[in-house]
């Protein structure tokens, strides 16, 4: 079976002249669960929709599951599931009513993760959809979709509107689901720390393009921040070094953030510019706001 | 005790998870609270119980077996290995040691203090250190 659950070539999407996806390529490897990180407007929406084939680009080829996306089977369908940020659902319907008319749709459903979630989300099954807060639409919303056990599960801002307990059930939920196996995983989000515990994989979009996608953990080893103290050979600029996202620098002392760290980075810049230099790990909103400077 | 207890980790901190649950497996060996022999918790009980992925603690105990640290025993997980390979060399030890301190010196910077004034702050604070 394949091990690419989506994969974009070259797409390009764009909004009038605004250009949102800008060739961009992307590759979702099975059994990852992997957040997608961009500031507001970078095109994380527009991204997950096109992936889905719920928006079609006008260049490149995006494939879910090896179909086409504009084009997939009922089979493929009922493999996936797609929580939008905003969901509206019939307002006059129960819990209960809306639970049953979605299980209807797919030849399989588990009850008893339903009725458990329901419980523990707090989510009365006598309700009405139409009086609930955001907060409890979009809980109600995830699991819908978590009703069918999806091989691959899309969530565009799945804990903006979720209170911080909300949030963390959620999380427990995405992390059982992952320990469960071979499940894929893909959300957008602004809340790094979510991203931090559940995800194993990270995705930065900027500008239309992708320009980050590895292991979490790997982005955390080769993002630091350097600081420069004393130096006496301090380059005029620090543009020309390889891997400088960022530099500020006065006299002998200098900050810089780098994106190929490697521990014999700070002895050669230290020998280099006869400076004391520090290595400062950075947590992923760190990070994040490194990668987007300037 | 959950054996998963013993570990804590701190999701947003600068250090990668995997980094921080093998520093706690060494350091748990060094404090004699895994000794040899013992079993470490599986994946999916540390996944679940600290809520972290999966794969970044699968991660975390490959590279400790890697290092020598654990070993799989199979169908029951993974086993501290002889802590006496853990100690590492007087040198290595030290170097684990390397970042924290740089962190003095940067802050020490910061706070103007001289070298004395640094050393005479670290000799107190050895004063805590058991054996001292």
């Amino acid at each position: 079976m394949t091990q690419k659950i989506i994969q974009m070539c070259h797409v390009t999407k764009a909004f009038g002249t605004k250009v949102v996806l800008d060739g961009l390529n992307f590759n979702l490897q099975r059994g990852t669960v992997t957040g997608l990180l961009g500031k507001n407007g970078a095109g994380k929406t527009t991204l997950l929709k096109c992936a889905l084939g719920l928006q079609t680009p006008q260049s490149g080829i995006i494939t879910v599951f090896g179909e086409p996306a504009r084009d997939l089977s009922a089979a493929t369908k009922a493999k996936l599931a797609y929580v939008p940020q905003e969901v509206t659902l019939y307002p006059w319907m129960k819990i209960r009513q809306i639970v049953a008319y979605s299980r209807a749709f797919y030849p399989r459903w588990n009850d008893s993760l339903i009725e458990r979630l329901m419980k523990d989300w707090e989510l009365g099954v006598e309700e009405r959809v139409g009086t609930l807060s955001t907060g409890q639409m979009q809980k109600l919303s995830i699991l819908l979709a978590l009703g069918h056990e999806p091989e691959l599960l899309v969530l565009d801002e799945p804990v903006a509107s979720l209170d911080p307990s909300a949030r963390r059930q959620f999380l427990a939920t995405l992390l059982e689901i992952a320990i469960s196996g071979d499940r894929t995983i893909l959300f957008s989000t602004h809340i790094t720390s979510d991203l931090e515990r559940v995800a194993d994989h990270v995705v930065v979009l900027k500008s239309g393009k992708i320009v980050y996608h590895d292991e979490l953990s790997a982005l955390k080893d080769s993002v630091k921040r350097l600081r420069i103290i004393n130096a006496r050979a301090l380059p005029a600029t620090m543009r020309d070094l390889p891997g400088v996202l960022h530099w500020e620098s006065t006299d002998a002392n200098a900050v810089l953030s780098v994106d190929n760290f490697s521990p014999e980075l700070p002895e050669r810049l230290s020998r280099e510019w006869q400076a004391e230099v520090t290595v400062e790990d950075l947590n992923l909103e760190e990070i994040f706001l490194e990668l987007h400077h300037g | 005790m959950d054996p998963v207890l013993l570990f804590q980790i701190n999701p947003s901190s600068g250090l990668p998870i995997y980094r921080q649950l093998m520093d706690q497996v060494r350091t748990l060996i060094g404090a004699g609270r895994l000794t040899e022999g013992d079993m470490v918790p599986s994946v999916r009980q540390i996944a679940e119980g600290l809520q972290i992925n999966p794969m970044t603690v699968s991660k975390a105990w490959s590279l400790l077996e890697r290092d020598g640290v654990l070993e799989r025993v199979r169908g029951q997980g993974m086993r501290v290995l002889a802590a006496a390979k853990v100690r590492g060399t007087v040198k290595e030890r030290q170097q684990t040691l390397q970042p924290l301190l740089e962190q003095v010196v940067a802050q020490a910077a910061q706070l103007s203090l001289s070298r004395e004034q640094v050393l005479a702050a670290m000799a107190a604070a050895l004063k805590e250190l058991p054996g001292e």
